[in-house]
């Protein structure tokens, strides 16, 4: 009995069971990639990093916007939920979450913030809740990356917005 | 043995069929790109969305990792200029329009590798904030290998193609709903020399 046919059809499915793998893989592990990088420069996880504005020079993110200023945080919440706190500056700011599949679970700017700061709580489950007014936000997954940025709107401009956003916080509960 | 060696063969090529179609279908597109096009600008309705598809979501985490949902910013991007040449960094190139509906907004350069280009003035971008305009309001940036007057973002000295971003932070709510209906600027192909 001829079995090329066989092996010529298992060779065929294994390949699609292989190119679907590679699709859903991909993401986790550039995501796995860049929290590794941030993490590194931060000196570990649920810690932040400022780095200087981005130029040809930056490898770490790809297609960075040279007009904005980027904070970062690797976000482990297995163990215990992680408080985030910012002075919001006066132009154009976003808080933004993302699990560890990429997708961007949560952003809020600084139109939608009170007072010129905010604090927010994010954990696995809302069991975080407590008695006080501080929002919590449910994370889809126990690790991920937390990014702000600000928006240098002028050179003149840069020093405040710079000092501020050296105040962004991301700390365990 | 044969088995062992047939086998193995078999995996081999599965792994480059699969694989390397996964890979090859992912770097078609142009980093934040997608389905909805305006012109050469084109972007994907689910950057960022828990709804994006396991292709988009691929394509994003390789040429736009960690951007932000519609509702907060749209990424618009052209690989090409208005006549569908491929964007090379040795061409000239004007981007011609009138401001975006959105809170602010920039176009930036970015290389085949999705960083900035290198150049000597280190500058990669404009926005609606620091460009310098026309007397009617509207705004020309040239981008290209040699210095223009006024606007100009260098591609630097490499040969290579080239693709633009233009984001839109705070997007009016007309256009978050439908970004294939945003007015934007157009790419007018200059000078290219052979």
């Amino acid at each position: 009995m001829k079995t090329w046919p066989i092996w010529i059809a298992g060779t065929i499915v294994l390949a699609a069971v292989l190119h679907i793998l590679t699709i859903f893989a991909l993401p986790y592990g550039i995501m796995d990639r860049a929290m590794a990088g941030i993490a590194a420069q931060a000196g570990g996880v649920n810690k932040a990093v400022y780095p200087d504005p981005v130029t040809a020079a930056s490898r770490g993110i790809v297609r960075p916007s040279p007009d904005l200023l980027y904070t970062a945080c690797v976000y482990d919440i297995g163990a215990r939920p992680l408080r985030i706190t910012s002075p919001v500056p006066d132009t154009y700011w976003s808080l933004s979450m993302f699990a560890s599949n990429t997708d961007n679970f949560f952003v809020v700017n600084d139109r939608q913030t009170k007072a010129g700061r905010i604090e927010i709580i994010l954990a696995t489950d809302d069991t975080a809740k407590s008695g006080n007014d501080t929002p919590v936000v449910i994370a889809p997954s126990s690790r991920g990356i937390i990014l702000f940025r600000s928006l240098i709107a002028s050179d003149a401009a840069r020093p405040e917005v710079d000092a501020l956003r050296r105040q962004s916080r991301c700390e365990p509960l | 043995m044969k088995l062992v060696l047939k086998l193995l063969a078999s995996f081999v090529v599965a792994l480059v069929l699969g694989v390397g179609s996964a890979l090859l279908l992912l770097r078609g597109g142009a980093g934040l790109g997608g389905a909805i096009a305006v012109g050469p600008w084109t972007t994907s309705a689910e950057t960022g969305s828990a709804d994006a598809d396991p292709y988009t979501r691929a394509r994003i985490a390789i040429g736009g990792l960690l951007a932000l949902s519609r509702s907060e910013t749209i990424y618009f991007t052209a690989a090409t200029d208005d006549a569908g040449a491929p964007l090379r960094t040795r061409c000239a190139y004007r981007i011609i329009g009138t401001d975006p509906p959105a809170r602010w907004w920039s176009i930036t350069a970015y290389g085949a590798d999705h960083f900035l280009i290198p150049n000597p003035q280190d500058r990669y971008s404009f926005g609606g904030n620091t460009l310098a305009r026309e007397d009617d309001g509207s705004f020309v940036i040239f981008v290209g290998p040699a210095a223009a007057d006024g606007n100009w973002i260098p591609t630097g000295e490499k040969e290579g193609t080239f693709t633009l971003t233009l984001r839109l932070y705070n997007p009016n709510e007309d256009a978050a709903r439908d970004p294939s209906r945003i007015e934007l600027p157009r790419i007018a192909g200059e000078a290219c020399p052979s």
